[in-house]
């Protein structure tokens, strides 16, 4: 295997040897490297296939920035991620990486013959080849393109790994640590301010990390760099957040930050999260990002081997790592000829330098004479050769009149470019913040800022070492100044500064015909040159929509080395200046971030919040099938060996109705209003009249909203003159204290009347059947439980078996019952306490199946289930519960409008099939003439069905238009298979005359 | 009497072997919700039989008595158990309207302490819990769980949580727990 290694380069330690695969192939690579470096360490360029074209691609860039090296990832343990960009990928020993797009191999890949037929996948393909005939888009076009589509394969297994998630505030965030952010932080940091500094990268540095010669105040860059980190650490008021990215800015310096926290680690320990967000607030931010080197736009620049002058530079100098043996470099930028420069000093045959531009400053060309390098100044690049791996680059001259001259072939095995470099505004763009097109450096900077925000260095167009390391403190220190703490920003004395001067354009000039030239602008989305010329020759003029129909910049890298240039040849195009183009817009996150990262403590058993009552764990051991009802997860139904949720339904429901069930109720909504005003609160609440309710007696109570649709409904209980206990379904609890509330302080503020919730304070057991007394009786003291002192509907304060409780006498099944609330903590002993007692009676209990039937059975509703937001208490059948005389209350001038008042409302009815054995879904649609033409005028719909056991036939409750007159009629269902009839009934179907309820 | 079933009895989590954080039940205290006109608090107070503080987030501690205010016209009353009837009781005496509510099942007390308490609980919520004044408390939102944050000394914080809430809010004090014991 060819060792790229070079002696004496470098910060990778060498001792420590690391062992990872690549497509199985076993490879070293020592710690510090990405998998990009440790993979050009060893001569692999070629890393992947590019997305459409399958075209073999290399390492691009040695950054986040990266659209092609893509690849796969498995950390062992089910732990695989596609889509990892191998240039920020820390190798580790075991890692297990491959590349992706390529079948049966990344060398011999058949999906390339899309390269060869590129003429037909031009810009807009899609829109164009499938409009025809449309009935194959669904089963045949769709499903293809779906299948092609997408790098990398998404794991199927459920990920393994936890995530984490932190809340922290800070004075000053500095965001990138290079030298412009190393320098704010310092300054920040000294100041006395509360500092976080992070950075994407495993450590510190940015650009200083690729500039070991460089000098900062007399010392060399990696000296100081090393300096400054020990300054960091020492201050107890900074925080160094490595390895972690700032992903978006939103509203009020809120910065979400993402930490990988141990990805790059060969051992995880045992329940280590892998990623943490942060969630940043800030009273200061500085945003040091640096910034992005643009490829250059000529045919066959996407070869595995041509790659970016900075990227090889950082390659040669960080990570000791020549790119090729015989090195071309081209550019219209003076930065990439110290890339020349550095890698014909560690040895590497720099075979020309050609720089488009047709003068360049004379100390460069100096330099490269200096170094026996060729130079081609006014030359431009017009093709590359070679299948995997660059081979050879064609040049030509091109006159001052823009003639190109006849062309040259120079044999390389690396090209290197610069077309400049593009600041990166990604986070302060996402503040909404304005960009302004600065035409001498041909870039956008920053504008106009929404946020107590500052950007420095070259991420706002400060290019050099010693601007970033001055706009760096100056910033760092105005930062800490506005956040309250003073600082004098220090100076900084910078030797070995690069030349940092260039031009910026479309497409390289060529002597052939450019629509045929396979010149990419967007690599990551296969988007080249003529795409972007041909979408303007269609008629795009906005770069938002020749952006949407080439899909240039559309790509998981947000067109980071693309977009600058795709704006040249759109405005070349164009014949427009590049600020008339426009600049599309950069969205969270500013680097692909795991889904995992933003649930972050919010998977498994923690995904939601699940409430158990105190009586939930009896329930578990005595083998309940549980359902969610909003947060609450309750009882369902208690199957006995043998038997499904029919069988045990219908034997719970009987068992209730010939003798005792208990059901836990303790999920019913609770809220204890109180206060001289509670009546009269309860008045303009409720529908009900509540001044005549004795203390000890209880009533139905229905809520609307102001529209008069019902809302909510319960009984509530007087405790005392000024004191209700009010219940709400269990779903409703906090909507309806949220509503009261919002009346209370906003409408009626003078009430003297206050709320409280006490769902939880509340175990409740339900006791339901004729020997629910009986059970009940010796356990109670201090209540008289006689049918006259005690009847249905009372509520009283005693004792049972020991504890407190609340005593309501009140059924929702029709028959005789109570419902005993006692403090929570008490609920389940007083519930075993009863449960063993009650053996006598072959007390059963029951879940939230049976209680729907039973109270289906009795014509009772459940709010949101035949209720849907549209149903008035005349409509539900609950006319009754108003108050006639009452001056107002929510919703009782709605209840006036002439349509709520109309014959034809949709009214709540019962419903029995003609065949007894058909149980209706729910949902079901009902229609009054089966034989009608299709689509059918439906009258309503099926809102409860259920099997009924004690009638030993189904029932059901459902809403149809005008419902109440048709008493007696037939209606119809119809379903896939067949359409039932029914016929349309009271509500009540046991027990209409309510003789159980006094049993 | 009846053996009360207390959630996350006896529960534990001990952090790391420097102790940078202990994670336990508090024991069972009595507890009310005051809901009183701000102009009464003094009459409280005297009914309470320990003043009540006057400034939202302020807690008065006297004899095992405490008065955390939580809202312009709302406070929660702490005392021991055995106590309970007895406030009950006294206010019931107070001429001046009021709410007095038992709400001392609803909840369930979490101590958190060690030097570590503060980054624990960042891990679920949102306000700056390091800025917090030592002796005031405050309702808030916990991950996806409402509580009332108290921090009873610079390391040692007091979470209540309705009892449904508590398996939800001590499952994450673990999790952030292990993360604090790797130092990660």
């Amino acid at each position: 295997m060819t060792n790229f290694r070079i002696a004496g380069k470098g910060r990778v330690n060498r001792s420590r040897q690391i062992r990872f695969t690549f497509d199985g192939v076993d490879y070293a690579g020592c710690e510090g490297d990405t998998l990009a470096s440790a993979l050009l360490a060893n001569g692999v360029h070629l890393v992947g296939r590019s997305f459409k074209y399958h075209r073999p691609r290399g390492v691009l860039t040695a950054g986040s920035e990266e659209p092609n090296a893509l690849v796969g990832t498995d950390r062992g343990n089910g732990r695989s991620e596609p889509n990892t960009r191998a240039t920020v990928l820390e190798v580790f020993d075991g890692l297990k990486t491959e590349s992706q797009n390529r079948w049966p191999s990344l060398t011999r890949d058949i999906g390339a013959v899309n390269d060869a037929l590129s003429m037909l996948f031009s810009a807009g393909f899609y829109y164009k080849t499938f409009m025809w005939p449309k009935s194959f888009w669904d089963k045949v076009y769709e499903p293809v393109i779906r299948n092609a589509a997408g790098l990398g394969k998404a794991p199927t297994a459920p990920d393994p790994d936890t995530y984490a998630s932190r809340f922290a505030h800070c004075d000053v965030l500095v965001v990138g640590g290079g030298a412009a952010g190393l320098a704010a932080a310092l300054e920040a940091g000294r100041s006395g301010a509360s500092v976080i500094l992070c950075d994407e990268q495993a450590e510190l540095g940015g650009s200083l990390l690729s500039e070991p010669a460089a000098e900062i105040n007399g010392q060399l860059a990696w000296d100081w760099l090393e300096d400054a980190n020990a300054a960091l650490a020492a201050m107890p008021n900074v925080t160094v957040l490595p390895r972690t990215t700032a992903i978006g800015y939103y509203h009020q310096n809120f910065v979400g930050l993402c930490q990988r926290l141990t990805d790059h680690l060969a051992i995880v320990p045992e329940g280590a999260p892998r990623e943490r967000m942060w969630k940043l607030r800030a009273k200061q931010v500085v945003l040091a990002q640096g910034a992005i080197e643009k490829p250059l736009v000529f045919a066959g620049n996407d070869r595995p081997g041509v790659m970016l002058a900075g990227a090889a530079r950082t390659y040669l100098n960080r990570y000791g790592v020549k790119v090729g043996n015989r090195v071309v470099v081209v550019t219209t930028h003076d930065s990439a000829w110290h890339a020349a420069f550095d890698l014909a000093q560690a040895g590497v045959e720099v075979a020309a330098i050609v720089d488009v531009r047709g003068t360049v400053p004379s100390q460069l060309a100096a330099a490269a004479d200096a170094l026996r390098i060729r130079t081609l100044i006014g030359w431009t690049v017009t093709g590359t050769k070679g299948r995997l791996r660059v081979s050879s680059v064609r040049v030509n001259p091109v006159t001052n009149g823009g003639k190109v001259g006849a062309a040259e072939t120079i044999a390389c095995d690396a090209l290197l470019m610069s077309g400049g470099w593009t600041p990166s505004v990604h986070l302060f763009s996402h503040t909404q913040g304005s960009l302004t097109w600065n035409e001498d450096g041909q870039m956008f900077l920053p504008g106009r800022g929404m946020e107590e925000c500052r950007l420095a260095g070259a991420g706002k167009g400060r290019f050099g070492l010693k601007a970033a390391f001055e706009d760096g403190a100056a910033a760092g220190a105005a930062a800490a100044a506005d956040a309250g703490f003073g600082a004098e920003p220090a100076v900084y004395h910078v030797e070995g500064e690069l030349s940092f001067t260039g031009v910026t354009g479309r497409e390289l000039p060529t002597d052939r015909d450019p629509g045929h030239a396979k010149a990419f602008v967007d690599f990551q989305n296969d988007v080249m040159a003529k795409d972007i010329r041909l979408a303007v020759r269609e008629g795009f003029k906005s770069i938002e929509h020749i952006k949407r129909y080439t899909t240039t910049g559309m790509a998981t890298d947000q067109g980071k080395t693309s977009n600058i240039n795709g704006l040249a040849v759109a405005s070349d195009a164009l014949k427009r200046p590049i600020p008339a183009v426009g600049l599309t817009t950069f969205r969270p996150p500013y680097t692909p971030t795991s889904f995992g990262t933003f649930a972050g403590y919010n998977k498994g058993a923690l995904f939601e919040v699940t409430r158990k009552t105190p009586i939930d764990a009896w329930a578990e051991e005595n083998g309940a099938a549980f359902e969610p009802v909003s947060l609450w997860r309750r009882a369902w139904y208690f199957p006995q060996v043998g038997e499904d949720m029919h069988a045990a339904v219908a034997r719970e429901c009987k068992a209730v109705r010939s003798s005792l069930g208990i059901f836990d109720a303790s999920t019913l909504g609770k809220i204890e209003i109180v206060g001289p005003d509670a009546a009269e609160f309860m008045n303009r609440m409720y529908t009900n009249a509540w001044t005549k309710l004795a203390p000890g007696r209880c009533r139905y109570g229905l809520l609307l909203g102001e529209d008069g649709f019902i809302r909510d409904d319960g009984v509530i209980g007087r405790l005392a003159h000024d004191r209700f206990h009010v219940t709400t379904s269990t779903g409703g609890a906090a909507r309806v204290l949220n509503m009261m509330e919002d009346y209370l302080q906003t409408e009626w503020p003078d009430l003297k009347v206050w709320l409280t919730s006490t769902t939880e304070q509340w175990s409740v057991i339900a006791l339901q059947g004729p020997n629910a007394r009986k059970l009940i009786e010796p356990f109670v003291e201090g209540i008289d439980l006689s049918e006259g002192a005690f009847p249905h509907m009372a509520v009283a304060t005693g004792k049972i078996c020991g504890v407190p409780t609340r005593l309501f006498r009140v059924s929702f099944t029709g028959e005789l019952g109570f419902e005993i609330n006692v403090p929570a903590r008490y609920g389940r002993a007083v519930w075993e306490r009863l449960f063993e007692a009650g053996q006598r009676f072959g007390i059963t209990p029951y879940g939230t199946e049976t209680m729907h039937v039973l109270r289906a059975e009795k014509g009772y509703i459940i709010v949101g289930q035949d209720t849907d937001g549209t149903l008035t208490p005349d409509d539900a059948g609950l006319g009754w519960a108003i108050g006639k005389t009452k001056p107002d209350f929510v919703g009782k001038r709605s209840l006036s409008r002439p349509d709520m008042l109309a014959k034809d409302r949709k009214q709540l009815v019962g419903l029995l099939t003609t065949d007894p054995k058909t149980v209706l879904e729910e949902g079901a649609q009902i229609v009054l003439d089966p034989n009608q033409p299709v689509p059918m005028k439906m009258v309503g719909h099926v809102t409860s069905s259920y099997w009924s056991a004690e009638l030993g036939r189904s029932i059901a409750l459902a809403v149809i238009q005008g419902g109440r007159s048709l008493q007696g009629q037939t209606v119809h269902v119809p379903m896939p298979d067949t359409v039932h009839a029914a016929t349309i009934t009271g509500m009540v179907f046991v027990d209409p005359e309510n003789t159980r309820l006094s049993a | 009497m009846l053996l009360a079933n207390h959630p996350l009895l006896g529960k534990t989590i001990t952090g790391d072997q420097t102790s940078k954080l202990t994670i336990r039940v508090a024991e069972d205290v009595a507890r009310f919700s005051l809901r009183i006109d701000p102009a009464s608090a003094p009459s409280a107070g005297t009914a309470f039989g320990a003043p009540l503080p006057t400034r939202i987030g302020g807690m008065v501690e006297t004899g095992g008595r405490t008065a955390l205010q939580l809202g312009p016209d709302e406070w929660v009353l702490t005392a021991p158990v055995g106590e309970s009837d007895g406030i009950a009781d006294a206010f019931a005496a107070l001429q001046d309207p009021h709410s007095l509510v038992d709400v001392g099942h609803r909840e369930v007390g979490i101590l958190v302490e060690g030097e570590a308490a503060a980054l624990a609980l960042r891990s679920a919520i949102a306000f700056d819990v390091e800025a917090m004044a030592v002796g005031t408390g405050c309702r808030t939102i916990f991950d996806k769980a409402q509580i009332v944050l108290i921090r009873e000394d610079k390391n040692r914080f007091r979470i209540e949580v309705w009892r449904s809430f508590a398996d939800h809010v001590w499952g994450i004090l673990q999790a952030v727990s292990r993360e604090i014991a790797l130092g990660i």
